[in-house]
Formats: C-alpha cells, sequence, structure tokens
C-alpha cells in the first residue's frame, strides 16, 4: 500500500516536473517573441549601453517613463525624426532618441545601426526638398526643388518657382545641374546650369495679352550653410535667358533665399 | 587579436620593442614603442594596435628568425598572424514616419467678402523634432461684398471669379511639445506651433502673392493619427475696388492628419 503510494507520488512529482519543464521549453523562446501589438518582423536588439531612457514622445520634452538597462532587449517599431519607438521588456512601449542607440546589438551579435540622413555623410547619394521666397525681376517669388546628390560636389534639381508681379506672373520650370566644388566648406559656393520654360501671364487688367511660352536657359551661382545635420540655408543668384519668338531674347534675373532639408 | 595581447606580459612586449629598435640603429622612431605601450596598458586595443604594432612586430620578427633566436618564435607568429575579426555592423531595418498628410475645413474671412466655408488639404514633412515644412491647398466660395449689398449695382465679380483657392509653402516650429491630460486615464502628446510661409492666392482671374503665418496645435490620438486646429492669418495685395489694398485675411480650421 505505501509502496504504492510512493510510486503515485513519484509519478505525480515525475509529471508535474515534466509539466514544469515543458511549459519552461514553451516560455523560453516566448521570450523573444514579440509581444502583442508588436510586428512580427520587429527589429530585435540588444541595449550594450549602461543604459537607454525611453519618452513618452518622440522629443526632448516628453518624460521619461522608464529606463533600458544594460542587456535588455528592445523591439525597434517605426523611427519619426530623429527618434525611434521601441517597446522594451513588460510591454514598455515608448521613444528613444537615435544618438542613444549607438550600443544595440543584432541576434548574431552584430552592432546594428539606425541609419539617418546627414548631409556630412558625402560619399551617400540623397534627396533634398527645399522651399525658397525670392525676388524675380521685381516680382515676388516662392519655390520648391528637388534635388539629388550624384557624388560629393554634382546634383540635379528640378525647379518650380511662381512669380506673382504688378504687370505680369511667370511660372517657370526647370532642370538644373549643380556644381559644388567645395563640399566641405561650411559656406559652400555652387554654379548652377539648366534649361527649363518660363510660362509668362501678363496681368489682364492692364492689356489684354496671351500667355507667353518660352524656353529659358539658366545660369546661376549661390551658396549654401548648415545650420544642423539635416538642414541647409541656401541664398541663390540666377540669370534667366528666355529665347523668345520676339526680335530680342530677354534676360530676367532673379534673387532667392531658401533653405534645403536631406530627405 | 585582443586575447592575445592579454596573454602576452608587457615585458616580453617591450622586450621585443627593444630588440626591434636596435635592429634599426636606436630610437629612430621613439614614439612606436611609446604609443603601442600606452595603448596596450590603456585597454584601448581593439583595432588601433594592430595597425601600429603589426608593421614594427613584423620587422623585429625578419630580425629575430634571421639572428635564429628560437625561443620568442611561437609568441611572434601569434602576435603577427593576421587574423583580425572585423567588426559586424548592419542597419536596421526600419520603417520611418516623417511625412504628414492632412485635411481640415473651417472658415476663412476674406476681406470685405464676408466668411466663408474653407476646406483643404496639407502634406508635411518633418524634418526634426522642432521643425516641419508643410505644403498647403486651400478653396474657398466667395460671398458679396458689402458695396455690392448696399449699392444694389451689378455683381462686381461672376460666381467663376468667387471661386478662390490658395497653396502655400510654410515652415511650422513646434515651439510648445507636450501632453494634454484628459480626465484619468488619457495622456495625448501635443504641441503647440507656429507656422508661416509664402504662397498665392487665386480668385477674380488674378494671381495674388501671399504672406501666412499662424498658430496651431496638434494633438496626437496615437503615433499616427492626429486632430489639429490651426488659426491662420493670409496677407495679399488686391485691386479690385480701384486702387491697391493690403488685406488681412483670417482663417480657422480644424482637421485630422495621418503619419506615414
Amino acid at each position: 500500500m505505501f509502496s504504492l503510494r510512493s510510486t503515485f507520488l513519484h509519478f505525480l512529482c515525475a509529471g508535474l516536473l515534466l509539466g514544469l519543464s515543458a511549459a519552461a521549453a514553451a516560455s523560453g523562446p516566448g521570450l523573444t517573441l514579440p509581444p502583442e501589438g508588436v510586428p512580427v518582423d520587429a527589429e530585435l536588439v540588444t541595449v550594450r549601453s549602461p543604459y537607454v531612457n525611453i519618452y513618452t514622445g518622440p522629443g526632448r520634452g516628453y518624460p521619461i517613463f522608464h529606463v533600458a538597462e544594460y542587456g535588455e532587449k528592445l523591439w525597434l517599431l517605426k523611427r519619426r525624426t530623429d527618434w525611434v519607438k521601441v517597446t522594451a521588456r513588460r510591454d514598455k512601449t515608448g521613444w528613444v532618441r537615435i544618438a542613444d542607440l549607438q550600443e544595440i546589438y543584432g541576434e548574431d551579435g552584430e552592432l546594428v545601426r539606425v541609419p539617418l540622413p546627414d548631409f556630412s555623410d558625402l560619399d551617400t547619394q540623397h534627396f533634398h526638398l527645399g522651399f525658397s521666397y525670392g525676388d524675380f525681376a521685381g516680382a515676388s517669388s516662392m519655390g520648391a526643388t528637388l534635388g539629388y546628390r550624384f557624388t560629393p560636389n554634382l546634383s540635379v534639381e528640378l525647379r518650380a518657382t511662381q512669380a506673382v508681379g504688378d504687370f505680369s506672373d511667370s511660372q517657370t520650370y526647370q532642370v538644373a545641374v549643380l556644381h559644388q566644388p567645395f563640399p566641405r566648406w561650411k559656406l559652400s559656393p555652387y554654379f548652377m546650369l539648366g534649361t527649363g520654360i518660363n510660362i509668362t501671364s501678363p496681368n489682364a487688367t492692364i492689356v489684354a495679352t496671351e500667355d507667353r511660352r518660352d524656353t529659358a536657359m539658366l545660369t546661376g551661382l549661390g551658396v549654401k550653410t548648415y545650420l544642423s545635420r539635416r538642414f541647409a540655408l541656401r541664398a541663390e543668384y540666377a540669370n534667366h535667358y528666355l529665347l523668345t519668338s520676339r526680335e530680342n531674347n530677354q534676360e530676367i534675373v532673379e534673387w532667392k533665399l531658401g533653405f534645403d532639408v536631406y530627405l | 587579436m585582443e586575447a592575445r595581447f592579454r596573454r602576452l606580459p608587457l615585458e616580453t612586449i617591450s622586450q621585443l620593442l627593444r630588440v626591434r629598435q636596435a635592429a634599426f640603429g636606436g630610437a629612430r622612431r621613439p614614439h612606436v614603442r611609446q604609443c603601442t605601450l600606452r595603448r596596450l596598458r590603456s585597454g584601448d586595443h581593439h583595432l588601433a594596435p594592430a595597425r601600429y604594432a603589426v608593421k614594427p612586430f613584423l620587422a623585429a620578427a625578419a630580425f629575430l628568425f634571421a639572428a635564429g633566436a628560437q625561443a620568442q618564435d611561437d609568441v611572434l607568429g601569434d602576435i603577427v598572424s593576421p587574423d583580425l575579426e572585423r567588426r559586424e555592423i548592419r542597419e536596421a531595418k526600419l520603417d520611418s514616419e516623417n511625412i504628414e498628410i492632412s485635411t481640415f475645413g473651417g472658415v476663412i474671412n476674406v476681406e470685405d467678402f464676408g466668411s466663408n466655408t474653407l476646406y483643404g488639404g496639407a502634406l508635411a514633412y518633418h524634418i526634426n523634432e522642432d521643425v516641419f515644412m508643410e505644403a498647403a491647398y486651400g478653396e474657398t466660395e466667395l460671398g458679396e461684398s458689402s458695396f455690392e449689398r448696399l449699392s444694389g449695382s451689378a455683381p462686381l465679380l461672376t460666381d467663376e471669379q468667387r471661386q478662390l483657392s490658395y497653396y502655400n509653402l510654410s515652415l511650422g516650429w513646434n515651439l510648445f511639445p507636450g501632453e494634454y491630460f484628459i480626465f484619468d486615464d488619457w495622456a495625448l502628446n501635443s504641441s503647440l506651433y507656429l507656422i508661416g510661409g509664402v504662397g498665392n492666392t487665386s480668385f477674380a482671374d488674378e494671381e495674388h502673392f501671399t504672406y501666412n503665418f499662424g498658430v496651431g496645435a496638434r494633438v496626437l490620438a496615437n503615433d499616427w493619427l492626429a486632430l489639429r486646429l490651426d488659426f491662420r492669418d493670409h496677407i495679399f495685395e488686391h485691386e479690385i475696388f480701384g486702387e491697391a489694398q493690403t488685406t488681412n485675411n483670417l482663417s480657422a480650421q480644424l482637421g485630422f492628419s495621418l503619419f506615414f
């Protein structure tokens, strides 16, 4: 009887142990499975800096509500400006400054870097987007540019400008090549050559005329200065040479002040 | 490489360096020894010592081998063998959400033409936590001016000319980021921003260069959905009543935006 009971107890213990170990085995890999709300393909990294502050929002003003310690695992979810949204253990989700993620390692022990566009990284090719304000032969002008840098010195830009003046309004659409001979200078000059079309519409209240559409040659020079890692101010002088169907070709001088952002 | 440096006593290494110096006729490049030893002592030797130390060691090894210094061979072999492991670096696969698309409705008061319904949309790019750039478009229909109503004469503008549309390029500054607290459970991220820019307003068959500036509040319901309340002044000059006049046209608009 006694032996039977002890056997039964043994079985019970063994069963319990088995069950426990099975549970442990199940929860073992479960630790690295992303928690609920985290996509399966989210990047899993291990913190190897002493600590990482986690903020409630993507900005320095938001409060720090959690700290990820050395050795803790983080799931990287997405990036907004200079911040990354992360989920830490116990479902703590918040935002981490990218500058604080210098020492994070992937599952194979490799260093993981969060890429950030940066103008000083001259060897990478990238897009930039800019707005500008200026003077187009006496008319106020606004412009937008989309550029792509191929080499540290050369970039190509698509440029659109709208100018509104007392006597006529103009729209210009151009493609230009920019050459920056000294891209590392703090105040870096550039030269520009381009071509495009100018559409001029004289103001109807003065005389009834038709819109003119002319091919334009563009030359210009300017200077860029970088205010931050991704933000550059630029000033520009441009000369539009309009190949008109009239007797004389027309020359238009444009001054511009604007900014560029590296995407 | 690191492990091997640690295994070697510093004395052995300094001895080797001395041998190498003798081989080259004294301390012709004394900084080599100092620099190498200093780096070894400070523990700063993941990559740099290899660069500094391997060449002199090679020279030393060649010399010693020629001189038949058999005893040091194993040690040197350990040091010289170039089994540097490169540090593996990978870029994180991360989606970035810097673009905000928004749609809004509201009221715009165009000077002399009454207050009218305004609707439109905007596309913003967030440069950093402080600054964003935005391109916006809006439309409204102008009402009757007081002149038209009081004089009872023929209307100044045709229906088509009363269609006003504008677009602008602006730069916004998130001046006051913070949180709004709603009851006990909700803390919503928010920012109060200043915004200003240039643009174009088109109505009465005319284009009007327009400056705009204003203030707005963005309240984020979650990471990608926000409520926006905006107040703007659109300043432009027109000549509809005969002489040029600068007008301030105020708008208030409420909208929502999506980040992607």
